[in-house]
Protein backbone atom coordinates (compact mmCIF):
# COMPACT_ATOMS: atom_id res chain seq x y z
CA UNK A 1 0.00 0.00 0.00
CA UNK A 2 1.48 3.64 -0.50
CA UNK A 3 2.98 5.02 2.40
CA UNK A 4 1.40 8.06 1.40
CA UNK A 5 -1.99 6.85 2.01
CA UNK A 6 -2.43 6.58 6.22
CA UNK A 7 -5.47 4.93 6.88
CA UNK A 8 -7.49 4.34 3.39
CA UNK A 9 -8.29 0.37 2.93
CA UNK A 10 -11.08 1.13 1.21
CA UNK A 11 -12.70 4.32 -1.15
CA UNK A 12 -15.49 5.12 1.74
CA UNK A 13 -12.53 6.04 3.93
CA UNK A 14 -11.45 8.69 1.95
CA UNK A 15 -15.31 9.59 2.92
CA UNK A 16 -15.29 9.17 6.50
CA UNK A 17 -12.05 11.03 6.60
CA UNK A 18 -13.94 14.15 5.76
CA UNK A 19 -17.24 14.11 7.68
CA UNK A 20 -17.46 17.52 9.59
CA UNK A 21 -15.33 18.57 6.68
CA UNK A 22 -16.02 21.35 3.54
CA UNK A 23 -16.14 18.90 0.82
CA UNK A 24 -16.48 19.11 -3.21
CA UNK A 25 -19.01 17.22 -4.77
CA UNK A 26 -19.42 17.25 -8.71
CA UNK A 27 -22.81 15.83 -9.82
CA UNK A 28 -24.72 14.69 -13.50
CA UNK A 29 -25.96 17.57 -14.94
CA UNK A 30 -22.75 19.81 -14.85
CA UNK A 31 -23.75 20.53 -11.27
CA UNK A 32 -21.21 21.19 -8.53
CA UNK A 33 -21.53 21.50 -4.52
CA UNK A 34 -19.15 22.69 -2.17
CA UNK A 35 -20.28 22.55 1.58
CA UNK A 36 -19.89 20.66 5.19
CA UNK A 37 -20.20 16.81 5.33
CA UNK A 38 -22.56 15.60 7.56
CA UNK A 39 -23.81 12.07 6.86
CA UNK A 40 -23.08 9.43 4.06
CA UNK A 41 -24.54 5.80 3.32
CA UNK A 42 -22.87 3.21 1.32
CA UNK A 43 -25.10 4.70 -1.62
CA UNK A 44 -23.39 8.24 -1.36
CA UNK A 45 -26.29 9.53 -0.35
CA UNK A 46 -25.20 12.68 1.51
CA UNK A 47 -26.07 15.35 4.29
CA UNK A 48 -24.55 18.44 3.49
CA UNK A 49 -24.97 22.16 5.08
CA UNK A 50 -23.89 25.45 4.31
CA UNK A 51 -23.70 24.42 0.35
CA UNK A 52 -23.06 26.37 -2.38
CA UNK A 53 -24.06 24.88 -5.35
CA UNK A 54 -22.42 26.09 -9.09
CA UNK A 55 -24.40 24.94 -12.19
CA UNK A 56 -22.35 24.89 -15.55
CA UNK A 57 -24.52 26.24 -18.56
CA UNK A 58 -22.72 24.58 -21.33
CA UNK A 59 -22.48 26.21 -24.92
CA UNK A 60 -22.79 22.33 -26.86
CA UNK A 61 -21.24 24.31 -30.38
CA UNK A 62 -18.03 25.30 -28.88
CA UNK A 63 -17.66 22.14 -27.09
CA UNK A 64 -14.43 20.85 -29.11
CA UNK A 65 -11.95 23.30 -26.66
CA UNK A 66 -11.96 23.46 -22.76
CA UNK A 67 -13.58 26.86 -22.99
CA UNK A 68 -17.21 25.47 -23.09
CA UNK A 69 -18.84 27.28 -20.16
CA UNK A 70 -20.41 29.97 -21.20
CA UNK A 71 -22.45 30.86 -17.92
CA UNK A 72 -22.20 29.87 -14.21
CA UNK A 73 -25.15 29.81 -12.01
CA UNK A 74 -24.58 29.99 -7.81
CA UNK A 75 -27.07 29.47 -5.03
CA UNK A 76 -26.95 28.69 -1.43
CA UNK A 77 -28.87 25.66 0.92
CA UNK A 78 -28.78 25.72 4.36
CA UNK A 79 -29.21 21.78 4.90
CA UNK A 80 -29.33 19.16 1.63
CA UNK A 81 -29.29 15.82 1.20
CA UNK A 82 -28.03 14.46 -2.17
CA UNK A 83 -29.29 11.26 -3.95
CA UNK A 84 -26.03 8.87 -4.09
CA UNK A 85 -27.03 7.64 -8.01
CA UNK A 86 -26.23 11.46 -8.92
CA UNK A 87 -22.74 11.94 -7.13
CA UNK A 88 -19.37 11.44 -9.86
CA UNK A 89 -17.05 12.38 -7.13
CA UNK A 90 -16.37 13.63 -3.72
CA UNK A 91 -13.06 15.05 -2.89
CA UNK A 92 -12.60 16.10 0.74
CA UNK A 93 -10.48 18.77 1.62
CA UNK A 94 -6.19 19.06 0.80
CA UNK A 95 -4.64 17.08 3.65
CA UNK A 96 -1.16 18.01 2.79
CA UNK B 1 -30.23 -30.09 -24.21
CA UNK B 2 -30.50 -26.51 -24.26
CA UNK B 3 -26.83 -25.20 -25.48
CA UNK B 4 -23.37 -27.37 -25.61
CA UNK B 5 -21.16 -24.51 -24.59
CA UNK B 6 -21.89 -21.38 -21.82
CA UNK B 7 -21.19 -17.72 -23.62
CA UNK B 8 -18.90 -17.13 -20.96
CA UNK B 9 -16.82 -20.37 -21.85
CA UNK B 10 -16.31 -19.54 -25.51
CA UNK B 11 -14.70 -16.17 -24.04
CA UNK B 12 -12.70 -18.34 -21.55
CA UNK B 13 -11.21 -19.56 -25.24
CA UNK B 14 -10.00 -16.40 -26.81
CA UNK B 15 -7.93 -15.21 -23.25
CA UNK B 16 -4.28 -14.38 -24.94
CA UNK B 17 -6.06 -13.78 -28.37
CA UNK B 18 -7.08 -10.66 -29.62
CA UNK B 19 -10.56 -9.26 -29.11
CA UNK B 20 -12.99 -6.64 -30.45
CA UNK B 21 -15.46 -4.80 -27.40
CA UNK B 22 -17.92 -2.96 -28.83
CA UNK B 23 -19.58 -0.96 -25.58
CA UNK B 24 -23.28 -0.11 -25.68
CA UNK B 25 -22.18 3.94 -26.33
CA UNK B 26 -20.08 4.92 -29.94
CA UNK B 27 -17.51 3.74 -27.99
CA UNK B 28 -15.31 0.24 -29.46
CA UNK B 29 -11.75 -1.33 -28.04
CA UNK B 30 -9.47 -3.92 -29.04
CA UNK B 31 -6.44 -5.63 -27.85
CA UNK B 32 -5.61 -8.50 -26.54
CA UNK B 33 -7.60 -10.52 -23.92
CA UNK B 34 -6.21 -11.28 -20.47
CA UNK B 35 -8.99 -11.79 -18.21
CA UNK B 36 -12.44 -11.54 -17.32
CA UNK B 37 -15.06 -12.26 -14.72
CA UNK B 38 -18.53 -13.16 -14.32
CA UNK B 39 -19.83 -9.45 -14.49
CA UNK B 40 -17.85 -9.48 -18.07
CA UNK B 41 -15.54 -7.03 -16.42
CA UNK B 42 -12.46 -7.19 -19.11
CA UNK B 43 -8.89 -6.97 -18.97
CA UNK B 44 -7.47 -5.84 -22.15
CA UNK B 45 -3.48 -5.35 -22.88
CA UNK B 46 -2.29 -3.12 -25.87
CA UNK B 47 -5.31 -1.42 -26.39
CA UNK B 48 -6.98 1.18 -29.00
CA UNK B 49 -9.98 2.81 -27.88
CA UNK B 50 -12.30 4.22 -30.92
CA UNK B 51 -14.40 6.64 -30.01
CA UNK B 52 -17.29 7.81 -32.74
CA UNK B 53 -18.10 11.57 -32.98
CA UNK B 54 -19.35 14.13 -35.23
CA UNK B 55 -15.73 15.25 -36.22
CA UNK B 56 -15.07 11.34 -37.12
CA UNK B 57 -13.22 8.68 -35.13
CA UNK B 58 -10.38 9.21 -32.47
CA UNK B 59 -8.09 6.45 -31.47
CA UNK B 60 -6.14 6.49 -28.29
CA UNK B 61 -3.97 4.01 -27.48
CA UNK B 62 -3.64 2.52 -24.08
CA UNK B 63 -1.61 -0.10 -21.67
CA UNK B 64 -3.24 -2.52 -20.01
CA UNK B 65 -6.90 -1.48 -19.23
CA UNK B 66 -9.53 -2.78 -16.72
CA UNK B 67 -13.36 -2.11 -18.93
CA UNK B 68 -16.54 -1.81 -17.02
CA UNK B 69 -18.60 -4.34 -17.47
CA UNK B 70 -21.37 -2.74 -17.18
CA UNK B 71 -21.16 -0.48 -20.18
CA UNK B 72 -19.94 -3.74 -22.76
CA UNK B 73 -22.58 -4.62 -25.22
CA UNK B 74 -20.80 -6.95 -27.52
CA UNK B 75 -17.32 -9.22 -27.89
CA UNK B 76 -16.12 -9.97 -31.03
CA UNK B 77 -13.23 -12.60 -30.24
CA UNK B 78 -10.15 -13.08 -33.13
CA UNK B 79 -10.82 -9.38 -34.37
CA UNK B 80 -8.46 -6.87 -34.91
CA UNK B 81 -11.52 -4.16 -34.76
CA UNK B 82 -13.24 -1.95 -37.02
CA UNK B 83 -10.30 -1.34 -39.35
CA UNK B 84 -9.42 -5.10 -39.93
CA UNK B 85 -12.85 -5.89 -41.73
CA UNK C 1 -27.86 7.30 -19.03
CA UNK C 2 -28.59 3.34 -19.50
CA UNK C 3 -27.17 1.46 -17.00
CA UNK C 4 -27.91 -2.23 -15.64
CA UNK C 5 -28.70 -2.58 -12.23
CA UNK C 6 -26.23 -5.66 -11.83
CA UNK C 7 -23.17 -4.88 -9.72
CA UNK C 8 -20.40 -3.23 -9.85
CA UNK C 9 -22.18 -0.63 -11.28
CA UNK C 10 -25.62 -0.51 -9.39
CA UNK C 11 -27.50 2.45 -11.18
CA UNK C 12 -30.50 1.64 -8.45
CA UNK C 13 -29.94 2.16 -4.76
CA UNK C 14 -29.12 -1.32 -4.28
CA UNK C 15 -25.78 -1.40 -2.80
CA UNK C 16 -24.52 -3.94 -0.97
CA UNK C 17 -21.06 -6.21 -1.11
CA UNK C 18 -21.28 -8.19 -4.47
CA UNK C 19 -19.93 -11.63 -4.17
CA UNK C 20 -16.42 -12.28 -4.71
CA UNK C 21 -15.47 -13.16 -8.83
CA UNK C 22 -14.89 -16.89 -8.84
CA UNK C 23 -12.73 -16.79 -11.52
CA UNK C 24 -8.52 -17.58 -10.53
CA UNK C 25 -7.12 -16.72 -14.35
CA UNK C 26 -3.83 -14.65 -14.15
CA UNK C 27 -4.45 -11.66 -15.93
CA UNK C 28 -7.97 -11.74 -14.19
CA UNK C 29 -9.83 -7.92 -12.74
CA UNK C 30 -8.75 -9.12 -9.72
CA UNK C 31 -5.43 -9.87 -10.52
CA UNK C 32 -4.99 -6.55 -12.81
CA UNK C 33 -6.68 -4.58 -9.36
CA UNK C 34 -3.53 -5.59 -7.19
CA UNK C 35 -1.26 -5.03 -9.54
CA UNK C 36 -2.18 -1.14 -10.39
CA UNK C 37 -3.43 -0.31 -6.70
CA UNK C 38 0.01 2.56 -5.75
CA UNK C 39 0.78 3.16 -9.46
CA UNK C 40 -0.58 6.31 -11.56
CA UNK C 41 -3.82 5.24 -13.81
CA UNK C 42 -5.94 6.37 -15.96
CA UNK C 43 -9.72 6.52 -14.82
CA UNK C 44 -12.17 7.38 -18.02
CA UNK C 45 -15.82 8.08 -16.73
CA UNK C 46 -18.81 7.39 -19.16
CA UNK C 47 -18.91 11.06 -19.50
CA UNK C 48 -15.74 10.89 -21.83
CA UNK C 49 -13.88 12.80 -18.67
CA UNK C 50 -10.43 11.76 -17.47
CA UNK C 51 -8.67 11.38 -13.99
CA UNK C 52 -4.95 11.08 -13.70
CA UNK C 53 -3.59 10.03 -10.94
CA UNK C 54 -2.18 7.88 -8.27
CA UNK C 55 -5.07 4.79 -7.36
CA UNK C 56 -5.21 4.49 -3.69
CA UNK C 57 -7.53 1.62 -3.29
CA UNK C 58 -11.10 0.66 -4.96
CA UNK C 59 -13.84 -1.90 -3.95
CA UNK C 60 -15.83 -4.16 -5.46
CA UNK C 61 -18.50 -1.70 -7.01
CA UNK C 62 -15.13 0.27 -9.27
CA UNK C 63 -15.60 3.27 -6.51
CA UNK C 64 -12.15 4.50 -6.53
CA UNK C 65 -9.97 6.56 -4.33
CA UNK C 66 -7.42 8.65 -6.20
CA UNK C 67 -4.45 10.82 -5.06
CA UNK C 68 -2.67 13.41 -7.00
CA UNK C 69 -5.53 13.47 -8.58
CA UNK C 70 -6.13 16.25 -12.37
CA UNK C 71 -8.97 16.02 -14.28
CA UNK C 72 -8.92 16.49 -17.74
CA UNK C 73 -11.78 16.98 -20.37
CA UNK C 74 -10.83 17.13 -24.44
CA UNK C 75 -7.07 16.39 -23.27
CA UNK C 76 -7.24 19.91 -21.02
CA UNK C 77 -6.55 20.30 -17.52
CA UNK C 78 -9.67 21.44 -15.43
CA UNK C 79 -9.35 20.59 -12.06
CA UNK C 80 -6.66 19.39 -9.25
CA UNK C 81 -8.29 17.63 -6.13
CA UNK C 82 -5.76 16.35 -3.30
CA UNK C 83 -7.42 13.22 -3.31
CA UNK C 84 -10.95 12.40 -4.98
CA UNK C 85 -13.77 9.71 -4.18
CA UNK C 86 -14.77 8.35 -7.78
CA UNK C 87 -18.45 6.64 -7.77
CA UNK C 88 -18.28 3.43 -9.92
CA UNK C 89 -21.47 3.45 -11.78
CA UNK C 90 -19.45 6.26 -13.58
CA UNK C 91 -16.52 4.52 -14.33
CA UNK C 92 -15.66 3.33 -18.02
CA UNK C 93 -12.56 1.78 -17.51
CA UNK C 94 -8.99 1.97 -15.55
CA UNK C 95 -6.02 1.93 -17.06
CA UNK C 96 -2.31 1.53 -16.14
CA UNK C 97 -0.30 4.32 -17.10
CA UNK C 98 2.68 3.07 -16.17
CA UNK C 99 4.12 0.47 -17.02
CA UNK C 100 2.66 -2.74 -14.31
Amino acid sequence: MDPSVTGIQEPFDLIRLSLSERVFVKLRGDRELTGILHAYDGHMNLIMSDVEETIMIVDPDNIANGQNVVNVAKRKMDMLFVRGDGVILVSPPSRT
Amino acid sequence: MASQILPLELIDKCIGSKIWVIMKSEREFTGTLLGFDDYVNIVLEDVTEFETTAQGVKKTKLAQTLLNGSNIAMLIPGSDGPESS
Amino acid sequence: MDESPRPPSPSRQSQSPPPPPPQSHTGSPTDFLKGVVGKRVVVRLTSGVDYRGVLSCLDGFMNIALEQTEEHVNGVITNRYGDTFVRGNNVLYISAAEPL
